[in-house]
């Protein structure tokens, strides 16, 4: 009995030591990959860093200003090219009838019909 | 107490081999029950063991449920040298001044085999390095000596290619400044061991950043970002048109501010010439100062708005009140004379609009000395300001205030204040009469009107208002009237002192906005030092003809970015302002 009861407690033993072995292993192998993995989050925020400088630096005001001068016919928006939704003059009637199969066609023959109305935000255009 | 026990279980132990008795004697003693004995020590032991485990578990416990505080720190920390700062942002979150981490080279001279040869290969891949210093450095008997600061990742390749033993890399936190001069007197900058040397950098040093880097704690790039609440497009527009103007009217220096009235809020800071916060030698030079904060300055007619406003708020004086205005003002030996001179009787409004030296002063008179430097103090004007940025300027307050200081003080000469500081009294004529300090930090409204103190009365800011509008539509200012956005604004031109004269020629000329005049938003202040004539200006150099323009320019620029609402066919002044504030 007392016998079987050690063979019992040495089984127990070894099995945990085996256990606790195991166990250790793997936290030691968790750390190290705890280590790597902040070097690696480390290194992708400076990664992260250096493209938002980089980033900022190209989308610099001044830069985008000098560029848009030299490659782009735009210009600074001015107040009169807002205006507010209830300011906007109604809808003008269709031009042509919705189910027309070829409504450019029907506008070019009857020139007449495009509206010329100056919009708010635009000054009417000067005669050509 | 086992003795009988023992003296009864003597026989039988006879039995034993004298070996064993001999052994069990010197263990146990002679006369001792074994088995009792035993037993208590078999009980102890599991005592001790039973605690022994209990300290274990309770330790795995507590590791379990409290992570180890040292753990990370120890994988980061000795890898950074200069401290992490916090990003600045502005206040729609673009990036003002961020990290940027960079190697630095340096030696361990007892570790060097061949200072020559080492120094040699080390001028090669680094032409900057000074080889007669860097040799001196090699050959010291320090044991670790910077060789450069900041190279660049192709020379770190290139060096550790050579193997050079005893030369090694630490990374380390450089500050970069993606945008340059544009923000550079906002933010400043930082020295080479990233310590904050001016501007925001120092605030944020003396807000407890330096105690860490002594710590050695501040490595981590994760602290909370800074945001400003500077407005980067702004700053940007802000800028160019003053540089334009800089470069348009040869002026000296050109300066321009932006504040939310409504919470004190610096949404732009220019003051050209300024210098690059990635090249802080430039910022050595005095003539790159900020001119807003740093410097004071005789404001001007500008600072007319102040007595008008202490007039109209005394109650003595009301819109319709008249001074004469016909003579110019004899006080002792000097005479005050106006620039745009009506010889007549002029009312208030009338006053302000052209803007009458000799109206303003008899206005500032009839309320006497002390009055006067009352209301002045209580807007800020005789203190030092204390913003975010640690450079400020007291202003210059004559010792002795007699009544001639009043007088000239009226029309805004023989008090110098910093501008920054004219903006705050400014914003608080206009916001209904709240003084709000100044912040470079976004604030909310609610948290604005917590600190505020209220200074005038809401009527008198309306009144105020108005004069400032009517100024725009029918006074010195009207180049400033861009359609939609209601300006109001007042102009000054102060002549500056030179060798103890006031000089004719030699002028400081200065508008100062609100936008829109009847829902105040925003304050704008543009200030030229010794803009010249030009040609289509008929020879003047006044406010009107040179920051009028620039500021007209500013607000078409910047109003869109703001995102203001253009309203147009607005009645006048009169009618929109002075009919709807409540009649007093």
């Amino acid at each position: 009995m007392i016998r079987l009861l050690n063979i019992l407690v040495i089984a127990a033993l070894v099995l945990a030591a085996a256990d606790v072995y195991k166990i250790k292993f793997e936290s030691t192998r968790q750390a190290q990959r705890v280590v790597k993995l902040r070097m690696d989050i480390r290194r992708e925020n400076d990664a992260i860093a250096a493209l938002r400088a980089e980033w900022s630096k190209l989308d610099n005001p001044a830069r985008i200003q000098e560029l848009a001068r030299r490659h782009l016919a735009l210009k600074p928006v001015e107040g009169r090219q807002f205006d507010r939704l209830d300011q906007l003059p109604e809808r003008p009637p269709d031009l042509v009838p919705v189910d027309d199969p070829d409504p450019i066609g029907t506008v070019l023959a009857n020139p007449e019909l495009v509206d010329r109305t100056p919009t708010g935000s635009l000054p009417a255009r000067a005669p050509r | 107490m086992h003795a009988p026990d023992a003296e009864q279980s003597d026989p039988p132990r006879q039995a034993e081999p004298w070996r064993r008795r001999l052994m069990r004697s010197l263990l146990y003693g002679r006369n001792v029950d074994r088995a009792a004995k035993a037993k208590a020590r078999i009980g102890l032991a599991i005592l001790i063991f039973t605690l022994g485990y209990a300290v274990i578990t309770a330790r795995l416990v507590m590791f379990a449920v409290a992570p180890d505080p040292h753990a990370g720190r120890r994988v980061i920390g000795h890898d950074a040298v200069a401290t992490a700062r916090p990003d600045i942002l502005d206040r729609n979150g673009e990036i003002l001044a961020t990290d940027v981490r960079s190697p630095s080279l340096f030696g361990e001279p007892h570790r060097i085999i061949d200072v020559d040869e080492a120094s040699e290969l080390l001028t090669a891949s680094v032409p900057e390095l000074d080889a007669p210093e860097l040799r001196e450095r090699l050959g010291s008997k320090r044991r670790f000596v910077w060789l450069k600061r900041e190279i660049t990742p192709r020379q770190r390749e290139q060096i550790y290619r050579l193997g050079l033993p005893g030369i090694g890399f630490l990374p380390e936190n450089k500050r970069v400044y993606p945008n340059g001069a544009e923000v550079a007197h906002v933010i400043g900058h930082v020295n080479v061991d990233n310590q904050g040397i001016a501007g925001i950098e120092k605030w944020l040093d003396s807000r407890g950043l330096a105690d860490l880097h002594m710590a050695g704690l501040a490595t981590d790039r994760l602290q909370k970002p800074v945001e400003l609440s500077v407005d980067l497009r702004v700053q940007h527009a802000l800028r160019d048109e003053l540089v334009a103007a800089r470069n348009k009217y040869k002026a000296l220096a050109a300066a321009g501010l932006l504040t939310d009235v409504r919470t004190g809020e610096i949404i732009a800071l220019v003051s050209v010439p300024d210098y690059d916060s990635n090249n802080p030698r430039e910022a050595l030079d005095p003539t790159r100062i900020n001119r807003l904060t740093t410097g004071v300055f005789e404001m001007g007619s500008t600072f007319k708005a102040l007595t008008v406003a202490m007039a109209l708020d005394s109650g003595k004086i009301t819109l319709k009140s008249a001074f004469d205005a016909r003579f110019p003002l004899q006080y002792g030996k000097h005479t005050i004379h106006d620039f745009h001179a009506q010889n007549r009787v002029l009312t208030v409004p009338e006053i302000f609009t052209y803007s009458s030296n000799i109206g303003t002063a008899r206005m500032a008179l009839s309320l006497g000395v002390e009055h006067h430097k009352q209301f002045l103090r209580k807007l800020g004007q005789l203190d030092r300001l204390r913003t975010e940025l640690p450079e400020s300027a007291e202003p210059l307050v004559p010792r002795r205030w007699a009544e001639l200081n009043t007088v000239t003080i009226a029309f805004g000469h023989g008090l110098s204040v910093a501008p920054l500081q004219a903006m705050m009294a400014f914003g608080a004529l206009m916001n209904g009469g709240h003084l709000i300090p100044p912040t470079f930090l976004k604030r909310g409204e609610q948290e604005a009107m917590a600190l505020a103190t209220r200074v005038i009365k809401p009527e008198t800011s309306d009144k105020m208002r108005y004069l400032m509008r009517l100024n725009v539509e029918k006074g010195t200012a009207t180049r400033a009237d861009v359609k939609g956005y209601y300006v109001g604004g007042k102009t000054g031109t102060s002549e500056k002192v030179v060798a103890g004269r006031y000089s004719k020629t030699k002028v400081l000329t200065a508008f100062t906005a609100v936008l829109p005049a009847d829902q105040p938003r925003y304050g704008l202040l543009i200030m030229l030092d010794e803009p010249r004539p030009t040609p289509e200006s008929h020879g003047f150099a006044t406010s009107g003809w040179n920051a009028v323009p620039v500021g007209g320019a500013v607000i078409s620029r910047i109003a869109p970015v703001l995102g203001l609402e253009p309203r147009y066919d607005l009645p006048t002044s009169d009618k929109l302002i002075l009919a709807s504030a409540p009649a007093r």
